[in-house]
């Protein structure tokens, strides 16, 4: 093992999405004053590359793409035991779909050469595509696996357990890889206050668009082949047919409601 | 005449998938929309009848692609082949069902043509111009966002099961197109070695018609010993939130919600659950949701069909009456 | 005195770390604590892996040396799921103070990185059957033979007796102020007697009970500061780490208080309405949210100044005075909003009281604390 590269996310926490609003006139995601972390999946993600450092050894590097904010996820990451942790921050990237974040990412993991394995987290709790880590597999000329439970390191490949609805396949993959990993994969370890002291020595780098020799037309709003045209809160439209008062009368009428509506 | 539309049909040990099918569905409405023709293209080691099925089910073409190494998902093989294929006849829309398989193969797919991708599709509609109207939930389903990819092609998305109708098999006529895969072993990097299958004791939650979900006002012996019976009455799978599964009533495998599973029944029974978010985001799509709860003022009221106000030990036993002499007439 | 409230990266990420063990790790244990008085002593062992017994330890010997704002915000989060376990911690970090604040560099090398690393755990132990406000009238005495002190005597309602391999003891080596010393007890010694369990009614799962010290011999080396400096170190000790960790562990009750407060005022349904509707309720509501906030201020102040270098003892007694009088208070009108439920055993509030009320004569009775203001108050005089 030579690197293994980790990208995170910094992501609203999900305990505080029901504080979300959004703004009528911009159409956008109103995100001020919510807490935020790093994305939960991508803490497995971290875990289990730690996990691979203290048995195949390595570097553990962690990759990040977003607003000056995001550092701070780069610095817990660090304190959970990361090496060094680059962040990828700049005006132009804003607005960038899932392509034009794989286009940015792989350019700045192709600075980081050479590496190992790239790690990720399958999903992220707010937009839950999980389309990037396929998509930067891609840019990179290099193999993937989504939804990766076991991973188990070989020699030049490792052989992985991707979840289906119903069991799993075995998928063996040559290395260099991206590997997106879900929730059953292990259970992430706690801060250590050692943790946290040891990762203010630790580097942060920033990099902007220039440091990462991509095309400024494949980034951002301009290299996002999709838009958002519109965001809403979903409206429940449902009967809402509520029925109370003593129960017999109550069960009475919604049974005969049901039966009218042909429920039951 | 705009490019064809086309939806992937994946099948599983030589089974359509259910998802591939209710795209034909959505595909069809879409296609005549833009009068365009609607087309499937299929993978596999063994097409058999699966071409014919699909163009019963609504397509008017199928492109199959045959060969020993496909009978296995492959995802440099299946990319390779999807991405070659589509530069060739150049669809004008490419519809995916969001499964596992799915959702590893699309964003490939996605990436090498360079075209955009929306995931996990809930509603799909089209445009005079063409343009794709790709309906996705974020943040846990809180919020809905309308994608569109307005120039590049072909425009994808992975659809979501269970949000399409599934049509009906008709007798029509269609085209079978087979393409000569030009594959070979050296191009798997990501080698699928086997498939472990590994079904649920009993009926799993996704595919129950009907459910019942217990909340935190059903967590007390008596009152969770006539929540299974209604259960049994109905035939129902029983899932809950997640305050349920911290006192121990049902298994973690069993939540629903946000951090748990979504389930789209035809009839969804909440039992003692006040409606939080996180829960209601996994029941939303069930067809009808019917709600008992002994807080007139619990926000699920507002979110169900039908609801009763009473206490679960009150109600559930006459709920169970009446239901077992509808069962009898 | 310009304010900047907000915590650095480091702080935040600390009590992260807090957050994440007690609601983890933590929560399943509580019910087993308080039901058996059980110390749980892998979740102690984990609180040391996690280097939580570092935090005030300077760097330079193996220590985190992060400072006692951040000591507090640990302190919060643990007691908001357990009061009893974050004593536990807090009395592990008074156990060290003695070493820190009077030690030699030759002591500080030889015990700090231990309990940096948790492998040394000392208590504090000053209080016996005579009095612990009274602390002039202890008994145990310490005399000398040659290159040891021979230590005798019974010290009781000590903290962490029985899980720690270290005692911090204080010791008569003469008479009056100036006749009391402090000795630091290695592991293994002999005549060492952790004693009766005490069994409490709150904080239960904290292991406290007796220490029977019979002819221990300890070394002249394991006196912290000189002959006579004994009631200082004791006394600075508790000042700057024993109050302070109190109120850090009365601030999780009274935080736990108002989130357990206002959650069931909204889930409760009383008169066709929850109960957050009613006056009666929400009047509880707003006083509970007041003492929340004065007992945060008072105590983040006072580790603010402890950080800064300042001296404040009369800040520390008038946060531990403040914060546990507010935890007992908080405690009190939750049971209240929670009416009959508020007594049952098998629900929170009637735990928080009982925990609260034996926070009350920790690290120094209330009255104590009234007599340690009492000196700050009349520099007002001037």
């Amino acid at each position: 093992m030579v690197k293994i590269i980790v990208c995170i996310k910094q992501v609203p926490d999900p305990k505080e999405f029901s504080k979300i609003t959004i703004d009528p006139l911009r159409k956008t995601i109103v995100r001020e004053g919510i807490q935020s972390i790093i994305n939960p999946l991508d803490k497995h993600a971290l875990e289990e590359a730690l996990r691979i450092r203290e048995k195949h050894g390595g570097r553990v590097v962690v990759l990040s793409m977003g607003p000056p904010q995001a550092i701070e996820a780069c610095r817990e990451a660090l304190a959970f035991g990361a090496d060094e942790a680059f962040l990828l921050c700049d005006r132009l990237l804003a607005g960038s779909d899932t392509l034009a974040t794989a286009y940015a990412l792989s350019k700045a993991v192709r600075r980081l050469k050479p590496y190992s394995l790239i790690l990720c987290g399958n999903e992220t709790v707010d937009g839950s595509t999980g389309q990037v880590p396929p998509q930067l597999a891609e840019f990179l000329e290099i193999p993937h696996v989504t939804r990766v439970r076991r991973i188990e390191i070989g020699e030049d490949e490792a052989v992985v357990e991707s979840m289906l609805e119903y069991g799993y396949r075995v998928v063996k993959v040559k290395l260099p890889a991206v590997l997106s990993v879900v929730k059953e994969i292990n259970t992430p370890r706690i801060l250590s206050v050692f943790g946290i002291i040891e990762a203010s020595s630790k580097k942060i780098n920033q990099w902007c668009v220039s440091d990462i020799d991509a095309s400024i037309d494949m980034v951002g709003l301009e290299g996002s082949p999709t838009r958002v045209t519109d965001v809403f809160t979903p409206e429940v439209k449902r009967r809402c047919e509520v029925f109370s008062g003593p129960v017999e009368e109550a069960v009475g009428k919604a049974m005969r409601r049901l039966h009218e509506i042909g429920v039951f | 005449m705009p490019g064809e539309v086309w939806v992937y049909a994946e099948c599983r040990s030589g089974r359509l998938m259910d998802v591939s099918i209710e795209l034909i569905g959505g595909g069809r409405r879409i296609a005549d929309k833009i009068k365009a023709q609607l087309a499937s293209i299929i993978l596999t080691d063994n097409v058999g009848y699966l071409a014919n099925d699909l163009i019963s089910y609504g397509v008017d073409k199928v492109y199959t692609v045959e060969h020993p190494l496909l009978k296995l998902y492959q995802s440099d093989l299946y990319t390779d082949i999807i991405c070659k294929a589509v530069l060739q006849y150049s669809p004008e829309i490419l519809l995916i069902g969001a499964t596992s398989i799915g959702m590893d193969l699309a964003p490939r797919v996605a990436a090498r043509l360079k075209t955009g991708l929306s995931a996990h599709v809930v509603g799909l509609d089209v445009d005079e111009y063409g343009v794709l109207k790709q309906i996705v939930p974020g943040f846990g389903g809180g919020v809905m966002a309308v994608v569109t990819c307005p120039k590049a092609k072909p425009q994808m998305a992975t659809v979501r099961p269970g949000v399409l109708a599934k049509p009906e098999k008709t007798i029509r006529r269609g085209e079978i197109i087979s393409i000569k895969a030009e594959i070979s072993e050296e191009m798997i990097k990501a080698r699928t070695l086997e498939i472990i299958e590994e079904k649920p004791l009993g009926k799993p939650l996704e595919e129950a018609e009907i459910v019942v979900g217990v909340g935190l006002g059903g967590c007390k012996p008596d009152t969770f010993n006539l929540i299974k019976e209604l259960a049994e009455t109905l035939g129902a799978a029983i899932g809950g939130t997640r305050p349920a599964v911290d006192e121990g009533y049902i298994k973690e495998d069993q939540m629903i919600g946000q951090s748990g599973k979504t389930v789209r029944p035809k009839i969804h029974i909440a039992l003692g659950a006040s409606g939080a978010m996180q829960y209601m985001v996994g029941v939303m799509d069930s067809k009808t949701i019917i709600a008992v709860n002994k807080d007139p003022n619990a926000p699920i009221f507002k979110m169900c069909d039908v609801g009763i106000v009473g206490d679960l030990n009150d109600v559930l036993p006459r709920l169970i009456e009446e239901i077992k002499k509808l069962r009898k007439n | 005195m310009p304010f900047d409230f907000t915590f650095t990266p480091e702080q935040e990420m600390l009590r992260k770390a807090a957050t994440d063990f007690a609601e983890r790790d933590v929560a399943p244990r509580v019910e087993w604590m308080d039901e058996t008085g059980e110390t749980p002593t892998e979740l102690v062992r984990k609180m040391m892996e996690l280097g939580f017994g570092a935090i005030v330890i300077p760097r330079e010997y193996g220590g985190a040396g992060l400072g006692h704002i951040a000591r507090i915000a640990v302190l919060e989060e643990i007691s908001r799921i357990s009061p009893a376990l974050s004593f536990c911690l807090q009395i592990v970090h008074l156990g060290q103070s003695p070493v820190i604040y009077f030690g030699s560099e030759e002591q500080k090398k030889k015990w700090l990185p231990g309990m940096a690393k948790g492998e040394l755990i000392a208590t504090c132990a000053v209080t016996e059957p005579t009095g612990g406000s009274d602390v002039l009238g202890i008994q145990t005495t310490a005399k000398r033979e040659g290159e040891y002190y021979v230590l005798n005597g019974r010290k009781c309602f000590i903290t962490n007796v029985h899980i720690s391999n270290m005692h911090g003891v204080l010791a008569k080596t003469g008479e009056g102020p100036k006749g009391l010393s402090f000795f630091m007890i290695e592991p293994n010694t002999p005549g060492v007697k952790p004693g009766r369990r005490e069994n409490k009614d709150g904080l239960r799962g904290l292991n406290t009970g007796e220490l029977i010290l019979e002819n221990v011999k300890v070394p002249r080396g394991n006196m912290i500061g000189g002959e006579g400096d004994g009631l200082r170190v004791a006394l600075t000790a508790i000042s700057n780490i024993g109050r302070p960790g109190v109120n850090g562990v009365a601030l999780g009750i009274v935080r736990r208080c108002l989130e357990e407060a206002a959650k069931y005022s909204k889930q409760r349904i009383l008169y066709g309405k929850p109960i957050s509707e009613l006056q009666a309720i929400q009047w509880y509501l707003a006083e509970i949210y007041v003492d929340y906030e004065t007992t945060r201020l008072l105590t983040y102040y006072a580790a603010w100044l402890r950080d800064k270098g300042a001296r404040c003892d009369a800040e520390n007694a008038a946060g531990k005075y403040y914060s546990v009088e507010a935890a007992v208070r908080c405690a009190h009108k939750l049971i209240q909003i929670f009416g009959g439920y508020g007594v049952m055993r098998e629900i929170i509030p009637q735990r928080l009281l009982r925990d609260a009320e034996v926070l009350c004569s920790a690290a120094g009775t209330q009255e104590i604390m009234k007599l340690v203001m009492l000196r700050k108050a009349l520099e007002y005089s001037k």
